[in-house]
């Protein structure tokens, strides 16, 4: 019986058609019909402005929409079979002007959406075609600009860096996972100052991409749901030259509190995994580097952000109880103590220090790394933790600027950093 | 014995532009003649092109190498007499070969008697026959051509104390053909050499005829006039002698130039040139399938004029900002190459000399619809000498052979009118007829094959073209056909091999006949028909239905 094959047949006849290409944006998508035009309109614009000379190709992995995704993507094709009278670009005063014909084309890789399959898709197409710059843009990045793409791909391009990672322009209250679990903790295992260890916009070298592409991961766990932290640590881990890159504000997308049970599982479960193999990596590892960041950061302008405080309390409360059995097989006793105490405080002094949940997560890593339980329920058992710890970023921060935001940020990592020790101490113990 | 000059017979033409003064030299005094070219008209013949375009070989001061005349019934002492002319033309019609002169018609020299007369003093009768004014104010919607020298388009006179009107350098007075006796006296002229047996004109500087405030002074109704009255006495006249309009603007502002057929019968097609050039590097069809989608359609009679290189620099006025700036950076990185709003260089260092691009360029030159011109030299591969001011570099001696001055003249080589190319690349000792002459394979035995193939269809020269869009935009392919006769034509403009599907259901039935080496190719079936070619392949394949 035949290899099954990644790409298609019909997918690998489009291929043919664009040829060698110089940037190759991909675009994972899974019916985002309602947000992914500007997106598009954003790519194009980036690619006509930027980089009209080059060979480009916008590569849409799509995981079986029924919204009409697809049709939105290959509709943004540059080419000689519409006719239009070029110069009207220019007379419109658009500015931007094809040079090139400018391919955007689809392939359905699954009728359901898979992260690890859509980047392999997309890296797939881009060793094929041998892009020197392969950008992976998030669909619902509706604040994305045309710039976005230039400074992504220009430190790739000119710069030879492999991975370029964004920093965003976050309200204060935005990105409060990354900023208290994954950027801490993976500074703190794998010593380097990654913003976005998790990013959804990234750009990587062809070569990064062809490695990558060649690991053995995408059949694992680690590589269908959590491809892009693993993408961070391959490039850690191969002394690949990173740097990160100011794009812009990130608007996130609403999501219900069940997104973020899936989104756990997508990125720390992912972070989890990636310590299994890497052990003898990150062990021997103290403290971090920093990581070049290109560009210029814009003042942060605060927003009211509306959240629902108490209700956090309440599902951090109800969490400690009714999964106390579940925590006495994961924390250790004196942490799920701290943790008890911790639920019982008035909401006026609700505090969730900082060394105690980065021992918090450390334990959880440990446990998740021996597997004392189901893995899927570990990484479930930790999301009411993680609102007590963002209630206690909450107040914690509930008058600072951004910039003392950064300070506690700054600090946290420092206490992940610190406290790594008892990260090796508590991995051995669970077994 | 004159050609009959049968009615459309510039439809078939493939044309070969020569400036008598670089093509040889007969009497060795360094400057190439009539003579000369007399002398070597079989090779033109051999070369399989069946008309000439002679550049400017009238008596001239020469500060714009000929478009500067000061007497339109003659030729410049340095290239002969007028008894030369006529040799070198009846030579030409005896080998089927058309000569096409140039007809400097918007200004001319401010040497000319014309001139001289008009400037000595406002009551000259020939004072109207050029365009004169008080001031430097009117006409102030008229852009600057040549603005690396000019600053105005007025000039001032100091013997007349006015100043006169000069879209090109303040040396070429424009004429005024507002007046009903500078129209006649051309036409005169025009009648003089017609009477002689030319086949046509080339008419430069076509847009500038007529000036009118408050427009742009280009392409005006009256200018059409003037374009309509010329044809008809023509017609009327000298029936089948040809027109060819010099009008360097977009195809739509070139369309009224063609008329209902009672204008030019031919025009060149400046925009699509340096869009093949872009397609090439840029490896992409659009730059070419875009400008040919926009070239609108042209009187039954009428035809473009098609060529990749010429006797000027390759202008990119007819291209955006963006598209400027690509064609400097790819082809003319040296300043030294740039000239006013173009690349002064020959075709083969534009191509880095790459055998396979020549070949593809000129394989596209003669396959999409039009007439094409070859320059000379550029049929064995000559280079440039960007050293050399002004266009001069791709005026250059022609390469005969590797001996002295490459065959071009017996004088001492520091007596010719220009340094023959020397560097090992492309000097004549690297680059000339007669060696490759001697091999079956040279670029030389390469275009002969070419034109005898162009020649052997009059689908390429009248058929009608459409446009396949393979999804490969790398490849351009195109139908060309003309009553039962069909051609299909397969350009890979990438520097990679490639594979390409054609929708060819409407030719169901037919098989493939390559046309160079006359091989069968499979029959076109339900199938999107494949192909795969080689870097820089070209294919023509004729039709059948066997």
């Amino acid at each position: 019986m035949a290899e099954e094959t990644l790409l298609t047949d019909d997918f690998l006849r489009q291929l043919i058609n664009v040829g060698e290409v110089d940037i190759l944006v991909g675009l994972p998508t899974h019916n985002n019909a309602k947000t992914i035009e500007p997106v598009i309109q954003a790519i194009q614009a980036g690619i006509l402005k930027c980089f009209p000379r080059e060979r480009a190709v916008i590569i849409n992995a799509d995981g079986g929409s029924q919204d009409g995704t697809p049709e939105l993507v290959v509709g943004a094709s540059i080419d000689d079979v519409k006719k239009d009278d070029p110069r009207d670009e220019l007379r419109k005063g658009s500015k931007v002007y094809a040079l090139r014909t400018l391919h955007s084309i689809s392939t359905q890789y699954a009728r359901s959406p898979e992260p690890g399959t859509a980047l392999r898709t997309i890296l797939a197409a881009a060793d094929l075609l041998r892009a020197r710059a392969c950008v992976v843009v998030s669909p619902d990045s509706t604040a994305i600009e045309p710039d976005w793409l230039q400074r992504l791909v220009r430190p790739v391009y000119n710069d030879n860096f492999d991975l370029v990672s964004p920093i965003y322009r976050r309200q204060k209250f935005e990105g409060v996972l990354m900023r208290n679990l994954l950027y801490p903790m993976t500074r703190a295992i794998y010593g380097y100052g990654i913003r976005e260890p998790y990013a959804s916009e990234f750009a990587i070298s062809g070569r990064l991409a062809t490695d990558f592409l060649s690991k053995e991961i995408w059949s694992d766990e680690w590589g269908r749901i959590g491809p892009e932290i693993c993408l961070t640590v391959t490039a850690i881990t191969g002394k690949y030259r990173v740097c990160q890159s100011f794009l812009g504000t990130k608007t996130q997308p609403h999501r219900s509190a069940s997104d973020l049970v899936a989104t756990m599982r997508r990125t720390v479960g992912a972070l989890f995994v990636s310590l299994d193999s890497n052990f003898p990596l990150w062990s021997t590892i103290t403290g971090s580097q920093p990581v070049p960041a290109l560009g210029t950061q814009s003042e942060v302008v605060p927003e009211p952000v509306r959240v629902n405080r108490k209700r956090l309390q309440e599902m951090f409360a109800t969490g400690i109880a009714e999964l106390e059995p579940v925590f006495r097989s994961i924390l250790s006793a004196p942490t799920l103590a701290e943790l008890q105490k911790i639920a019982t405080l008035e909401f006026s002094e609700f505090n969730y220090p900082a060394d105690v949940w980065a021992k918090t997560v450390f334990e959880f890593a440990a446990s998740y790394h021996n597997s004392v339980i189901s893995r899927d329920h570990i990484v479930q058992a930790l999301v009411p933790l993680y609102r007590g710890r963002t209630l206690s970023f909450l107040l914690e921060n509930r008058d600072a600027s951004g910039e003392d935001i950064e300070k506690n940020v700054e600090s946290l990592c420092g206490e992940f950093e610190r406290l790594k020790p008892y990260l090796l101490e508590v991995w051995a113990d669970r077994k | 014995m004159p050609l009959k000059r049968e009615a459309g017979w510039y439809k078939e033409a493939i044309i070969y532009q020569i400036h008598v003064r670089t093509f040889f030299d007969s009497n060795a005094d360094g400057i190439g003649d009539f003579q000369g070219l007399a002398q070597k008209l079989d090779y033109v013949q051999e070369l399989g092109v069946n008309a000439i375009w002679l550049m400017p070989f009238f008596p001239s001061p020469l500060r714009d190498d000929g478009y500067d005349i000061s007497d339109y019934r003659s030729v410049h002492p340095n290239y002969g007499n007028l008894e030369d002319f006529k040799t070198f033309l009846s030579g030409a019609h005896d080998r089927g070969i058309r000569v096409i002169i140039e007809m400097v018609a918007n200004h001319t020299s401010d040497q000319h008697p014309w001139f001289q007369e008009s400037r000595s003093s406002q009551d000259n009768p020939k004072r109207d026959w050029y365009v004169w004014s008080d001031t430097d104010t009117k006409y102030r919607g008229t852009r600057i051509i040549f603005l690396d020298t000019e600053m105005s388009n007025w000039a001032w006179d100091p013997i007349s104390k006015s100043y006169y009107w000069h879209r090109f350098f303040s040396h070429q007075p424009d004429l005024n053909y507002d007046n009903p006796a500078v129209r006649e006296e051309m036409w005169k002229v025009m009648t003089f050499w017609l009477e002689l047996g030319v086949d046509g004109f080339r008419l430069d500087a076509v847009p500038y005829l007529i000036e009118r405030e408050g427009t742009s002074c280009e392409n005006l109704p009256e200018t059409h006039e003037v374009v309509r009255e010329l044809r008809k006495k023509v017609d009327d006249q000298f029936p089948g002698a040809m027109l060819l309009a010099e009008a360097n603007q977009w195809p739509a502002d070139l369309r009224p130039y063609f008329g209902n057929g009672d204008e030019f019968h031919m025009a060149f097609h400046f925009p699509l040139m340096p869009r093949m050039f872009m397609g090439l590097r840029l490896e992409d069809r659009k730059p070419i399938t875009e400008i040919l989608q926009q070239t609108p359609e042209i009187p039954a009679s009428c035809q473009w004029c098609l060529f990749l290189r010429n006797h000027d620099e390759l202008t990119l006025e007819m291209v955006t900002d963006i598209e400027r700036d690509y064609m400097y950076d790819i082809y003319a990185s040296n300043k030294s190459m740039r000239l006013n709003l173009g690349i002064r260089r020959r075709l083969a260092p534009l191509l880095d000399n790459d055998r396979r691009r020549i070949e593809l360029m000129n394989g596209m030159l003669m396959s999409l619809p039009g007439t094409p011109i070859i320059y000379y030299g550029d049929e064995i591969g000559m280079g440039d000498n960007i050293y050399l001011g002004d266009r001069n570099g791709v005026r250059t001696p022609m390469q005969w052979n590797g001996g002295w001055n490459g065959g071009f003249s017996a004088a001492d080589p520091e007596s010719l009118y220009s340094p023959p190319i020397l560097n090992p690349v492309y000097g004549y000792q690297a680059v000339n007829v007669l060696s490759q002459k001697r091999t079956e394979h040279s670029l030389l035995s390469w275009m002969k094959h070419i034109l005898r193939i162009r020649r052997s269809s009059p689908v390429f020269g009248s058929g009608s073209i459409e446009f396949l869009y393979p999804a490969n935009h790398r490849v351009l392919a195109y139908i060309r056909q003309l009553g039962k006769e069909t051609i299909l034509v397969v350009n890979n403009l990438s520097s990679a091999a490639q594979a390409v599907e054609l929708d060819l259901r409407p030719y169901k039935g037919n098989i493939l006949i390559e046309m160079f080496g006359r091989n069968i190719f499979p029959r076109i079936g339900d199938l999107p028909y494949l192909l795969t070619m080689g870097p820089y392949q070209f294919y023509w394949f004729r039709l059948r239905r066997i």
